[in-house]
């Protein structure tokens, strides 16, 4: 299965993966594993030592949670797009603030067992501070539309939390989370970037 | 690379990993059996994998007693999943899937890859039997030290034989980064080896 893989590397490659192939694939243990294994087959089985497939949330609830990550890609890209375009035009006059925003951040938990660095966690709620402020500035229908992304992003780390909070070992949703969150990030620099720069036009 | 082609003249060429194997008789004898519940055909099914199993755990984590601890945890898991396995791969393939999800979780939890200290090599010696062995150790050190993701897939990939495929479906990343991976892995051994 590696042969048409390695077809075209280089002798000194074929060499090293010759070498690799020839490791012996099994090594022994230093002690016995077994009688704490048995020991452990012989106990009942907790609630938080069930397997994820055994306890929590439906399949296709943590079905759910990977598309939440797909759409919030598709949702934050949009909102860029869209602000990109129409940020120009969206900007020249500044609105009053009829209500306060919720931009506030969502918090930093990452699943049941981790939480999102303390630095990450000030960036992302001075971002969104600043952020507040300046979506004043935007027409209501640009500040709509940036709020029902950001919205959509925060609705998706949500959902995928909640089943990572079922699944915490789950290693590919531990990464879509944490490039929800990456997401959200760049959304709102990007975001808070446009508006800076049309502010800066208008200025002039 | 001249010190990467001594290692193949010392060392005899086996086939890659066994990853499409069927399972033998005898396994599925204890397969049936474990399935009911019976520990001693579990036990049975242990023995005959173990040594794969912690061969790939120690060689994805570094560390002798990180290898131990996930490969427990692989087995336990294994025995409460049992009656998921339908034999759509082999049992060797199965349980070094969960195998790899106990490394990788347990590194993520404890987010200790940076502590890796003790060598592959500590536990080497004992098992090999391969005669001269000191160019595979010195690739085995030379695993050991690269950069985790490039390791993973090195060893998944190059050491057990599983496809990229294979490789990226074990370690939740797109066989292109499996490829890639290998190919940083190859690079760095190589430095390291010449």
């Amino acid at each position: 299965m590696n042969e048409s893989d390695d077809r075209n590397t280089d002798a000194g490659d074929g060499a090293l993966m010759a070498a690799a192939r020839a490791l012996p694939k099994g090594i022994t243990p230093g002690r016995n594993l077994w009688p704490a294994i048995a020991e452990a087959l012989a106990e009942p089985i907790a609630d938080d030592a069930v397997t994820p497939q055994h306890k929590g949330l439906p399949h296709w609830q943590r079905a759910l949670g990977m598309a939440a990550a797909v759409v919030l890609l598709v949702g934050g890209s949009s909102a860029i797009t869209w602000l990109a375009v129409s940020g120009g035009q969206s900007s020249v006059v500044p609105q009053p603030v009829t209500e306060p925003l919720q931009l506030q951040p969502v918090s930093g938990s990452f699943g049941a067992e981790y939480e999102l660095g303390a630095e990450f966690m000030a960036a992302r709620g001075n971002l969104a501070s600043q952020l507040d402020a300046k979506l004043d500035r935007l027409s209501p229908q640009a500040r709509a539309e940036v709020e029902k992304n950001i919205a959509e992003i925060r609705a998706s780390i949500h959902q995928i939390d909640r089943v990572l909070a079922d699944e915490p070992d789950n290693a590919l949703l531990q990464e879509l989370l944490l490039s929800a969150y990456r997401d959200e990030l760049r959304l709102m620099q990007r975001v808070d970037g446009i508006i800076t720069s049309v502010m800066r036009r208008e200025d002039i | 690379m001249q010190a990467v082609r001594n290692l193949v003249e010392i060392a005899p060429v086996h086939e890659p990993g066994v990853v499409t194997q069927e399972p033998t008789e005898d396994e599925r004898g204890w397969l049936a059996r474990a399935k009911r519940a019976e520990v001693t055909a579990f036990e049975a099914i242990y023995r005959a994998h173990v040594d794969r199993v912690y061969g790939l755990c120690l060689r994805m984590t570094g560390n002798a007693s990180e290898a131990e601890d996930c490969t427990q945890e692989a087995f336990i898991q294994a025995w409460r999943q049992l009656s998921k396995f339908r034999g759509d791969s082999s049992l060797g393939t199965w349980l070094h899937r969960i195998a790899v999800n106990a490394v990788l979780g347990r590194m993520r939890k404890s987010r200790r890859e940076q502590d890796r200290m003790q060598a592959v090599s500590d536990a080497y010696p004992a098992t090999s039997a391969i005669g001269d062995s000191g160019g595979l150790r010195d690739l085995e050190y030379a695993m050991d030290a690269l950069p985790s993701g490039a390791r993973h897939v090195f060893v998944l990939h190059a050491v057990y034989g599983y496809s990229h495929e294979e490789t990226g479906a074990m370690l939740g990343i797109a066989s292109g980064t499996s490829k890639a991976q290998l190919h940083r892995a190859k690079r760095l051994l190589a430095q390291q080896l010449n």
